[in-house]
């Protein structure tokens, strides 16, 4: 059996009973944490918590090699653990086609994902979300300026009058710090700014701690300020309700003459 | 005032008019005398004593040159010489003539307008006279003819007056043909042929420095029966001093090679591809000394105290010291720290150097062979190609791990000044591998690391260089992402020997403007549509773009490009560079967001479909072949050509030669090591020999799998093919 389980937003508490009631019962537990990261916790203190011992797999470790992964779970109960919702912004519906492709049986117990996030924290409504886009660093997809698949995405987004969720690049365990590399809502905002200087954009930090925040801005205006820890990510707001303009401008502090209100 | 500087001002005076400045090469098979020549000239000039020219050698400046009797860097030298009451300045380049230092030459023709070509009475046209007058034609540099050691004929082989005139037609002959064959498809040139006639031949010995030509012969009055008669009689100063050889070539030098004026509104066209309706095209056409200053530099040089030295010609403009000038190819300006032209070996500072000069200056730190450089920027000149593509490697390694930089430092400097080596440098094991044009090469090189930079090195055994190729089309192959998300499909095709041959001369490359790229492949055999979807040229391998309205494919284009040539700089078999494949990309699948098709996904992805359809094209390993003459007294044939057969080689023809017998044929480069003390004691050290690269050929079956396994051992590689490799 290969459980795919969602640890929810920040810390090792952020975990569904039902997940950590299976987390607990397993008899591996694999986790990779590349595509995102709990910013409230570690591996050790997740281990404690659990009383679990958790392998740590690499990109390569889980889409190139995930053969072990994958004959432990033909035999025993396997979790594989990610941040956020398993399925979500990642790519592990591979990993559950290989499962099933070995007979294997496979499950998904769910976690809280920033998609929900997004729109619980700044009150838009979730229906009124178009497609969602990945910001990368420059460095990383090879090309100048802003990649055509986020400018496309905001643009169509904006014709149809919805809302984009814009994530922000992490990068872990660089090739040459080994550091960890969050893309912070100023460095994104700035980004953003050379295409779209005046457009409103919400930053929704630390969603699912303790102290999450939210606050609106132009692109210009946000790429000059500050929001504390990781992990950030935008939302574009689109065409408005009137009580998602309300919202936006009680919860994030938005400038009601900034916002397009249909 | 001393000699030489009274030269150096007049040479700086003679600059100001283009219509009295000749630049010229000398150029020549290996031996056939042209350090030689140039040192007559020299003397003829007043720049070095008459008594040692011929023994001095004075443009083999390096002393390795002077040691093994051969040039090896193309060396300048301005001197001025007075015809028809004018006083003419003459920049002139000695070349080198044997095969491996072929790039040398091909970088001076670029400078040059005019191309001596010197053949020995004796030994007739050879193979090198072929390759440097295709080397000066392609250029566009017009071509006279001097035939050296007619001493030899006289004295030594005791001919006649009409064997020898027979003898002198027939060199004149083949070299005719020669130029016919290769100018017959330039529409730009009339009639290049050489003849005693119009006084484009002289004849002569550079060694006893007297030569004739028609024009000289109706001057002076003396004719064969009279030349024979000196000779003979050993009055050889007398024939000097009666008709110098210098005279004779250099009346010959101004009366038919063109001025720069004539020369470049023909050359322009033929090695710029620039939009000729500018101000900057029009400047350079009419050699204007007060345009934009262009400048191609042909040759980069150590001096020890001034540093590196771009030499090469100037187009347009004046080089002054101080002007921030673009250098092609990179960021940025270069300022001119000084300015010079070449006076011998050594370098005369002078204020500034026109359009239609030869020029010697420092501060280009960027430049390289073959740069551009301009006040203001522009569309470079045509590459400089040479047609040998590296065929020996060779693993140099600093003795003392703290010689280290200084040596990744020279070898870098080393590629700079000589483009036909290839180096590799690996920072990870301190072995470097340095590619050139033949074992000769390599050694040359190595040894003026020891010498000049002082570095004591160890060299590996030469290595061979391989490729490897395609033998028929592959069924489309699809290359999948790590994450599975992105997927490529691709198919190959080995191309025609004619694509080949128009992309390693540079006919089709990346740089030129699409519709002319277009049609030089369509000329090459290449159909209309695969024509206009070439997405990049790597080696002499084309990618060809088919999709249609592919979202995110544009903006992904650049990994499929990398992951590309990462499979083709190490192909399947034995991570050997791949030739002459045309890659079609059919289709591709990508994922939507771009953090799901960044390098890691797309690079693995392409280089896993273009192995695969090589290997499905039967990919095969090539080795390096050399053509190889021999030309040694019948006796000795039989040995002759044992060493060519006994050395997986072909015995082509065998022919009489004079009294001497030729032996032709071809092997491959990897078993033609050694080879030059093999053939020494085999026949006694009476064989001459001469070998030319002649390109890669599929090696047999049978050796196929041995081949791959020595190399992928050498290299570290696995030990097992790949299983779909099953045809080898």
């Amino acid at each position: 059996m290969l459980t795919f389980i969602g640890l929810g937003l920040y810390d090792e508490r952020s975990i569904t009973v039902e997940g950590r009631e299976a987390l607990r019962n397993a008899d591996r537990v694999y986790a990779e944490f590349y595509t995102s990261e709990l910013i409230g916790t570690t591996i050790e203190d997740l281990e404690a918590h659990h009383g679990v011992e958790i392998e740590v797999r690499d990109r390569a470790g889980v889409e190139q090699e995930p053969d072990d992964v994958l004959e432990a779970a033909a035999s025993e109960d396997v979790a594989f653990l990610t941040a956020g919702d398993t399925m979500i912004s990642t790519t592990h519906v591979d990993l559950r086609l290989r499962a099933r492709d070995r007979g294997i049986e496979t499950r998904v117990i769910h976690g809280i994902t920033a998609q929900t996030a997004a729109s619980s924290l700044t009150g838009l409504q979730n229906y009124r979300f178009g497609k969602a886009t990945t910001l990368p660093f420059p460095y990383a997809h090879g090309a100048d300026g802003l990649p055509g698949s986020v400018t496309d995405t905001l643009e169509a987004n904006r014709e149809d009058g919805l809302h984009t969720v814009v994530y922000l690049d992490i990068k872990v365990g660089h090739e040459l710090t080994d550091d960890d590399e969050y893309m912070t809502a100023d460095v994104g905002a700035d980004l953003l700014s050379e295409e779209y200087p005046d457009t409103v954009g919400v930053v929704v930090a630390r969603a699912g701690s303790p102290d999450p925040l939210v606050e609106a801005g132009t692109m210009t205006e946000l790429a000059d300020r500050e929001f504390g820890d990781p992990l950030h990510l935008l939302v574009v707001p689109g065409d408005c309700h009137p009580l998602e303009a309300d919202a936006l401008v009680e919860l994030a502090g938005a400038d009601r003459e900034d916002l397009e209100i249909a | 005032m001393g000699r030489r500087k009274k030269i150096v001002q007049e040479c700086e005076r003679l600059m100001d008019e283009p219509e009295n400045i000749r630049n010229i090469a000398i150029a020549a098979h290996v031996d056939h005398g042209k350090t030689t020549l140039s040192d007559n000239l020299l003397a003829g000039a007043g720049m070095i004593s008459d008594e040692t020219a011929g023994e001095q050698l004075a443009m083999d400046t390096e002393e390795d040159e002077q040691e093994r009797g051969i040039t090896i860097d193309a060396a300048n030298v301005s001197m001025t010489h007075e015809y028809e009451g004018t006083n003419h300045l003459i920049n002139l380049i000695d070349t080198p003539g044997h095969v491996d230092f072929g790039g040398d030459v091909t970088r001076a023709m670029r400078a040059v307008d005019g191309a001596l070509v010197v053949v020995d009475a004796v030994e007739g046209a050879m193979p090198q006279t072929e390759t440097v007058l295709r080397q000066a034609l392609r250029e566009g540099v017009k071509p006279t003819l001097f035939i050296n050691k007619v001493d030899r004929l006289i004295s030594e082989l005791q001919e006649g007056p009409e064997e020898m005139q027979e003898r002198l037609l027939s060199v004149i002959r083949d070299v005719n043909e020669l130029i016919r064959g290769m100018t017959e498809d330039m529409d730009d040139v009339d009639d290049w042929t050489v003849s005693v006639e119009d006084g484009t031949v002289g004849f002569g010995s550079a060694l006893y420095k007297w030569g004739v030509s028609m024009p000289s012969m109706q001057r002076t009055g003396m004719d064969f029966a009279e030349i024979m008669e000196l000779e003979r009689a050993d009055k050889r100063q007398e024939l000097h001093e009666k008709t110098p050889l210098s005279d004779v070539v250099l009346d010959m030098v101004c009366e038919h090679f063109p001025n720069p004026v004539d020369a470049q509104p023909r050359r322009i066209p033929r090695i710029w591809r620039g939009d000729d309706d500018t101000e900057l095209a029009e400047g350079m056409r009419l050699v204007d000394e007060d345009g934009e200053v262009v400048f191609m530099v042909t040759d980069i040089s150590m001096d020890p105290h001034a540093g590196e030295i771009a030499s090469g010609r100037v187009f347009s403009g004046s080089l002054e010291k101080g002007q921030e000038l673009y250098v092609s190819g990179t960021a940025g300006k270069n300022r001119i720290q000084s300015v010079g032209v070449f006076m011998g070996g050594e370098r005369e500072e002078v204020e500034e150097v026109p359009a239609g000069n030869i020029a010697a200056v420092t501060g280009l730190k960027d430049a390289i062979a073959g740069s551009t450089v301009s006040s203001v920027e522009m569309t470079p000149f045509e590459s400089i190609e040479h047609i040998s593509e590296p065929v020996i490697t060779k693993s140099v390694e600093a003795q003392n791990m703290d010689d280290l930089p200084k040596l990744i430092e020279t070898l870098r400097q080393v590629s700079k000044e000589d483009p036909t080596i290839q180096i590799d440098i690996n920072e990870d094991t301190g072995e470097h591998l340095i590619s050139g044009q033949g074992e000769l090469h390599l050694e040359v090189i190595t040894q003026r690391i020891e010498k000049n930079q002082g570095i004591p090195v160890n060299t590996g055994e030469p290595i061979v260089v391989y490729r490897e190729q395609p033998q028929e089309p592959s069924a489309e192959v699809e290359g999948i992402s790590p994450n599975r998300h992105n997927r490529f499909y691709i198919s190959i095709e080995p191309m025609t020997d004619d694509l080949v041959e128009t992309i390693k001369l540079g006919e089709a490359s990346m740089d030129m403007p699409e519709q002319e790229r277009r049609e030089a492949l369509q000329e090459a055999g290449m159909d209309k549509d695969t024509s206009q979807n070439v997405e990049t040229i790597h080696g002499t391998n084309i990618l060809i773009d088919d999709t249609k309205g592919i979202q995110h494919l544009n903006e992904t284009m650049e990994l499929v490009v990398e992951g590309l040539e990462e499979a083709l700089d190490n192909g399947p078999l034995a991570n050997e560079p791949v030739q002459g494949t045309l890659i079609r990309l059919h289709d591709a699948r990508l994922h939507e967001d771009t953090i799901h098709r960044g390098p890691a996904q797309v690079i693995p992805a392409v280089r896993e479909a273009v192995h695969n359809a090589l290997i499905d094209g039967k990919i095969k390993m090539l080795e390096p072949m050399q053509d190889v003459r021999i030309d040694v007294p019948n006796d000795h044939m039989g040995a002759a050509s044992g060493e060519i057969q006994g050395r997986r080689g072909r015995v082509d023809d065998m022919y009489q030669e004079g009294d001497l017998m030729v032996v032709e044929g071809i092997a491959p480069v990897g078993e033609m090591i050694g080879f030059a003390s093999d053939i020494r004691s085999a026949t006694e050290g009476r064989a001459s020999w001469n070998t030319e690269n002649a390109g890669f050929e599929v090696m047999s079956d049978s050796l196929q799998r041995e081949k791959i396994m020595e190399i992928r051992e050498r290299k570290g590689m696995k030990l097992e093919l790949p299983e779909q490799i099953d045809y080898i």
